[in-house]
This record gives C-alpha cells, sequence and structure tokens, in this order.
C-alpha cells in the first residue's frame, strides 16, 4: 500500500525542478515537466485498465521507496532488466520530482 | 443537423462581421486533423483531446482495423494469432475523437484542407500526419507490388502477415528461407532479426533440417550480439547472416524462378521475405513535408514540419534524429507534439519535450531482451541522453522475464494509443 506521507515528504520538489530547469546548462536548454517524462513511464507502467500482468505498477507508488529505485537503478546497484539504462537518463532532480509525481497519481 | 435559411442568414452575418480574424479568435473550437490511425496518429489525437477537450479532433483512417506490426512476428512463427494484433478503432472514438474511415489523398496546406479519397475534404487549423511509411517497390530489379504476392515483404502487418505464415507451413522440411533486410533508415531496425529467430522456433520444431539465410546490405544491426547469442543458443547452424561486406546486398530477384541474387551470388529460396527500401506514406509527400530522401524533417522540440507551418509529422515518417522508427518512438513523439500543437493553438510556447523508445524482441517463447533511451530535443536534433541494450549472457530468467515485459509493453501503448 502507498505510504501518504512519505508522498508529502517530497511534495515540494516539483519546484527546484523547474528552478533546476533554468539554471541547467547556461539554460541553453529546458527541462521537461515531470509529467511529460511521466507520460514516458506509463506507457509500460500503465493505468490498471492497459491490462498489464508482469510489470511493476506505479501510480501511488511510496515516493521515498520511488527515489530509492530509480538512484539504485541508475547507480547500477539494484537488479534491473531495463530499469537500469532508463535511470541513466534521470538527474537527482528529475528522478525526485517523477516520484512526487506518481506518489500523487 | 439542419439549418434554417434564419438562423443560415444570421449567422452569415454574425461571420462577415469578424471577417479578417483567424477563426479560433472568433471562438469556434480548433479543428485538428489527424491522417493515419497507428501508434503515432491514435496516440496524437488521444492526446490533443485530453489536453484541449473542446477541440474538433477528426481521425482519418484507411482501414476499419490497426494490425500492429509489432507481435507479428509471433504470428509469423505461429505462436500468436491474428485476432491478438488486430485493432479496432471504438475506444478511441468513445473518447470523443470524429474517426473518419477514409483515405487522405491531398493536402492544401494553404487552404488548411485535407481532401479525402471519398470526395470530402476536411478543413484544419493544425494537421498531424502519422502516415507510417511506404515501399520503393522498383529499388531492386524483378521485384514490384505484384511480386509481393509471391515473395512477401509482411512489413506492413495483415494479409501478408497470413501470406508469409502460409508459405511456411507449405514449405517442405529442409526448405531455405531468405529475408532480405534493408539499409537504413527502415522501420523496426530490429524487426528482421527478430523474424529469422521466430522462423527458427517454428521450423525447429516442425521443419528442423530446413534453414534460414538473412540477406543484409548492412554490416552491424540493432541488438546484434544478442541476436546472434540468442541464435547460438536456440538454433545453433539454423540462420546464416550474409553482410554487405560479405556481399550480402541484393541486386536482383526473380520471383518465377524464386532465386535472389546478391553481390556475393545467387541463392535459390523456398520461401522468400522481401523486405523493401522505404520512404514516408505517400500523403506526406503530397503534403510537401518530405526531403529528397523521401523523409520529413522536424522541428526537434515539437515535431512540426521544418517544410511546412501548421503540419506535425510523427512516427516512422518523421526524421527523429537518433530515435529509431518504432512503435514506441512514433507514441511518445506523438504525446509531445500533441502537447506542443495544443499550446500553438493557445498562442503559448511549446512545453519542452521527453521523448523515449524501447523496443523488445522475442525469439523464442520466454526468450526476450530489448533496447531502451530516453532522448531530449537539442538544436541539433532528437539526441540519446542514455540508454542501451539487455545484458549479454544475462541469467534465463531475466530472458523470460522481458518476454513477459514485452506483451506487458504491448498491452500498456495499445491502451495509450487507441484505448
Amino acid at each position: 500500500m502507498p505510504d501518504p506521507r512519505e508522498a508529502e515528504n517530497v511534495k515540494g520538489v516539483t519546484i527546484p525542478l523547474a528552478l533546476m530547469a533554468t539554471l541547467a546548462a547556461g539554460s541553453a536548454l529546458a527541462a521537461p515537466t515531470a509529467e511529460t517524462i511521466a507520460r514516458n513511464c506509463v506507457v509500460c507502467h500503465g493505468p490498471k485498465e492497459a491490462g498489464q500482468l508482469e510489470i511493476p505498477k506505479i501510480a501511488n507508488y511510496p515516493a521515498r521507496k520511488m527515489v530509492e529505485m530509480l538512484t539504485g537503478f541508475r547507480a547500477g546497484q539494484k537488479e534491473a532488466t531495463i530499469m537500469d539504462r532508463i535511470a541513466k537518463a534521470l538527474t537527482d532532480e528529475q528522478i525526485q520530482a517523477l516520484a512526487a509525481y506518481f506518489a500523487n497519481q | 443537423m439542419r439549418t434554417s435559411r434564419r438562423s443560415f442568414v444570421a449567422g452569415g452575418i454574425a461571420a462577415s462581421a469578424l471577417v479578417g480574424l483567424p477563426r479560433i479568435a472568433r471562438g469556434a473550437a480548433p479543428r485538428v486533423v489527424v491522417v493515419g490511425g497507428g501508434f503515432g496518429g491514435g496516440t496524437a489525437a488521444k492526446y490533443v483531446k485530453r489536453l484541449m477537450p473542446e477541440a474538433e479532433v477528426t481521425l482519418v483512417e484507411r482501414d476499419r482495423q490497426f494490425v500492429t506490426c509489432p507481435f507479428s512476428n509471433y504470428v509469423i512463427g505461429g505462436i500468436e494469432k491474428m485476432q491478438t494484433i488486430t485493432h479496432g478503432y471504438d475506444k478511441i472514438a468513445k473518447r470523443g475523437i470524429k474517426v473518419v474511415h477514409d483515405e487522405a489523398v491531398g493536402v492544401d496546406a494553404n487552404a488548411k484542407k485535407v481532401t479525402l479519397k471519398g470526395g470530402a475534404s476536411l478543413a484544419y487549423d493544425r494537421l498531424v500526419l502519422a502516415p507510417g511509411i511506404d515501399f520503393v517497390w522498383d529499388a531492386v530489379p524483378g521485384y514490384s507490388e505484384a511480386a509481393a504476392e509471391i515473395m512477401p515483404h509482411a512489413w506492413k502487418a495483415g494479409p501478408q502477415t497470413l501470406l508469409l505464415r502460409k508459405q511456411l507451413e507449405a514449405m517442405r522440411d529442409g526448405g531455405t528461407v531468405i529475408i532480405v533486410a534493408p539499409a537504413n533508415p527502415f522501420r523496426c531496425p530490429p524487426g528482421p532479426y527478430e523474424r529469422a529467430g521466430m522462423i527458427a522456433w517454428y521450423l525447429k520444431n516442425h521443419k528442423p533440417k530446413s534453414k534460414i539465410l538473412i540477406f543484409d546490405p548492412k554490416d552491424t544491426f540493432s541488438k546484434q550480439a544478442l541476436f546472434f547469442e540468442s541464435y547460438e543458443n536456440l538454433y545453433p547452424g539454423m540462420i546464416q547472416w550474409i553482410s554487405g561486406k560479405q556481399g550480402g546486398k541484393v541486386t536482383r530477384v526473380d520471383p518465377k524462378a524464386m532465386t535472389v541474387e546478391a553481390e556475393f551470388g545467387e541463392e535459390k529460396g523456398d520461401v522468400i521475405n522481401f523486405i523493401p527500401p522505404q520512404r514516408a506514406g505517400k500523403i506526406a509527400q503530397l503534403a510537401g513535408v518530405t526531403d529528397e530522401k523521401g523523409w520529413c524533417p522536424i522541428d526537434p522540440k515539437t515535431m512540426e514540419s521544418t517544410k511546412v507551418k501548421g503540419i506535425y509529422v510523427v512516427g516512422d515518417a518523421s526524421i527523429a534524429g537518433a530515435m529509431p522508427k518504432s512503435g514506441t518512438s512514433a507514441n511518445s513523439q506523438a504525446r509531445n507534439a500533441a502537447a506542443a500543437l495544443v499550446a500553438s493553438l493557445r498562442g503559448q510556447e511549446p512545453p519542452e519535450p521527453s521523448y523515449a523508445n524501447t523496443c523488445y524482441s522475442i525469439v523464442a517463447p520466454g526468450y526476450g531482451f530489448s533496447v531502451t533511451a530516453m532522448y531530449a530535443a537539442t538544436p541539433e536534433g532528437i539526441k540519446e541522453i542514455a540508454g542501451g541494450v539487455s545484458r549479454l549472457k544475462a541469467p534465463a530468467k531475466d530472458r523470460d522475464l522481458e518476454a513477459a515485459y514485452a506483451y506487458d509493453w504491448y498491452r500498456g501503448i495499445m491502451y495509450d494509443a487507441l484505448g
């Protein structure tokens, strides 16, 4: 079961992300919002209407746990088939923002 | 709806008072037309409607059903039925999208109108083209649209998929299957090699003396080491790949003699799967959004054509930098294009896109692997941020899990695009 308190802990991080976006790489590149990135995740980790059987659901996923998972995947410390490769594309801020986004789905 | 003469006249006067203002500025619902009901077009229609419920979204699709290329290799291998890869448009129609089963045969970008084969025309404020691919039939002497009935391409799923399947069923044990792979760029880069695995699965179980030859103009291909590893593990000695360097480029085919002539020499096949070179679907060419090579250059941030403003091109037809021509790429491009298109209708700046691709290949039941990446828009085009392929020598449980994930990916993308 998702723990709503964990979601609360990181709710504010979407604002630093926006801030980071303007600061990032001499502001040459803007950053996509958490929702824009998250839409990619949802294709495989879909809503229950999609009828997926094996891939873990991530809507309402506890934020702290998701941060732990994604940073673990990114570092290659957590066993994965595919998420280790995808997580390498995410910044710390994006991981925080995605965790906050999915915790509130 | 019937319009009385009086209300028509009154409407005319009201409209004339506002002449010169764009239609949307007069408060009319924006009209978005999407041509092509595959992964790109379905997703674009669905997300425009989701982001802008007041928009009139029309999806133009020639066929009543969408038969997907993903998983069509499993039909060819005898593992899945056509029913698994055949989908209707009823669900997306229930989301308030008008689905028109007709063929777009012309685009007037100045008048902002799409002409349909049935005679009607559709006015638009923004147009999305998701026409997929067309074949360059005459690229190799001897091949033609008619020849495809003898040497099926099976690169657009449907009757061609079944034709190839039936030919394999009818083939004698000890026969030779030839797969002719195309040069880059083409739809589904790992597809020919997944197909070799799937055909090998069928042959190993039913016609084990048979062999498969892959003729290729290329010297490398997608997930190559993983495919070779899987062929060696599952089908030792059955599949032979002849690269460009080895003379694998096909220079002529003869459908009557059932021969394929390559730079290294000639081979006779019992079943020949010829995958022709490709270009963007014809409507893209008619709309004036293709380049000299037949593909569509786009703005990496929005997927809007760099040739014609107001037209967005998503999916296989587009030149999307590092992104492969895949269902997932089309789906991801379409979501980002929908957001950019809606922003433009609202007079806003387009949001920063986030693109992704995942392609699973299954070469036997319970044996799958993948390539995946995330991409960003840069001034030089769409570039990969990070990604990669499944590990070589991974434990069997990983291959099994990835095969199961492939099915889940399919369920997910079908839901996101047409559900």
